[in-house]
């Protein structure tokens, strides 16, 4: 069902129940989150994308992501007291990571250079001191790629992120998944010749495999198995075991072996 | 424990959803503590990860991942406990009891378990028995307005020796 809410003024048209985020940022209206990604289910954790709603069930500041699309909702985004408590989150956030430039970058367009607060100072920190804790790594490792390698561990201002006791974990498919959801991009790993080694998670090693044609390594073992398993068979045949280069040249050598039958090779 | 028993304690639970709590529970009431290896085992029967069953025992400080000792001696490290001297208390168990320090968390806290295993010092937050503070628990028991001084006498009654700890 379509209805009409208001953002800023601006009448916007949109599926009941969506996002209010969502709704935001596809009207170019800019709201700042950390722990939002389209493909995860609404979190509510990083507070950064408080909006004030002036028309609706519950007035009053919420957060955008967890706000359900109703008709005649109206919200603002940019009210002082809005400012004002993003400011406050961006000072507890550079405490939390104060290495992050993510963070120092959005603090630094809100006009703020310092934090009141006491940094978080680890020297051995394998997050290098860049993690904000929205939780985004743990989710998707655990809801999208169903691994759950990785969790909170501890709470309060001690919560870390790291896997269970501190060792390697063979649940870790090696994807990576979770240092291309990391908004801080706090999570590090290496591929050094045949083996990923993920830097933040205690070390853990997965294997690499192989290309049968070229030799080079490519992608994680268990991460190709994960994908392979997702395929249909025929596909599955057809590209087992190629690199992307070279599963390229594979199918352009078939096209063109196609469309040249009958010329002869 | 015994994976049999586990077993049983899993099958207690006839529903597949909030069972977590009260399995790690009651396996931390029949050990005393959660084992890595009863995690793991349980991890692959509850079917879910590792991860999420460390983060759990990690949350709670009812749970504890290492061995406590027959008597768990708690320092109450509240507010009102600790200006009446509860860091004296608890400097004074580590030295009777011979424990080193060097497991003490960024947290402040710390557990720490006799060679002999006889006994944990640990600390807590509150017991909310603040009007006797500085207190002290052993086991199930409080020990109100204690002094540094007493220490020796109330770890006495759990079996205590000063003679032998000593030549240990």
């Amino acid at each position: 069902m379509t209805i009409q809410i208001t953002i800023n003024g601006n009448p916007c048209s949109s599926e009941a129940g969506e996002s209010v985020l969502t709704i935001a940022r596809r009207e170019g209206v800019e709201i700042p989150a950390f722990c939002h990604d389209e493909t995860l289910a609404p979190y509510g954790a990083c507070r950064m994308c408080l909006v004030d709603v002036v028309s609706g069930p519950k007035k009053g500041v919420t957060t955008a992501c967890t706000l359900q699309a109703m008709d005649g909702l109206e919200i603002i985004t940019d009210t002082p007291e809005i400012l004002r408590l993003r400011k406050v989150l961006l000072e507890l956030y550079l405490a939390q990571a104060p290495k992050s430039k993510t963070i120092k970058a959005l603090a630094a367009q809100h006009g703020i250079k310092k934090t009141r607060f006491a940094k978080k100072v680890h020297p051995e920190d394998p997050l290098q001191g860049q993690c904000i804790l929205c939780g985004l790594c743990v989710r998707v490792c655990r809801d999208i790629m169903g691994a759950g390698a990785i969790s909170y561990i501890g709470r309060g201002q001690f919560t870390e992120i790291n896997t269970p006791f501190y060792e390697e974990n063979d649940a870790c498919l090696g994807c990576g998944a979770c240092a291309q959801v990391c908004p801080t991009q706090a999570i590090a790993f290496e591929d050094i010749t045949g083996t990923r080694v993920m830097k933040s998670w205690s070390e853990t090693k997965v294997p690499l495999k192989q290309c049968a044609a070229c030799g080079n390594y490519f992608a994680p073992v268990p991460f190709t198995a994960y994908a392979y398993e997702k395929l249909d068979p025929a596909i599955r045949d057809e590209i087992r075991d190629l690199c992307p280069d070279c599963r390229r040249k594979e199918m352009t050598r078939k096209a063109i072996l196609l469309r040249a039958e009958g010329v002869g090779r | 424990m015994e994976t049999a028993r586990l077993n049983e304690i899993v099958e207690s639970y006839p529903t597949p959803t909030g069972k977590i709590l009260g399995i790690l529970e009651q396996v931390q009431r029949e050990d005393g503590y959660l084992q890595k290896d009863v995690l793991k085992t349980l991890a692959e029967k509850l079917e879910v990860p590792l991860s999420e069953l460390y983060s759990i025992a990690t949350f709670y400080s009812f749970f504890t991942l290492e061995k406590l000792g027959r008597h768990v001696v708690t320092v109450c490290m509240g507010t009102a406990c600790h200006v009446r001297g509860a860091p004296a208390l608890a400097d004074t168990l580590k030295a009777l009891l011979k424990v080193e320090e060097d497991e003490t968390t960024q947290d402040g806290k710390f557990q720490l378990t006799t060679a002999d295993n006889d006994f944990t010092v640990t600390s807590a937050r509150c017991f909310g028995a603040c009007s006797m503070a500085p207190v002290l628990r052993v086991d199930n028991k409080i020990f109100g307005y204690m002094t540094p001084e007493r220490i020796p006498a109330v770890l006495k009654q759990f079996g205590w020796e000063e003679d032998t700890h000593q030549n240990a």
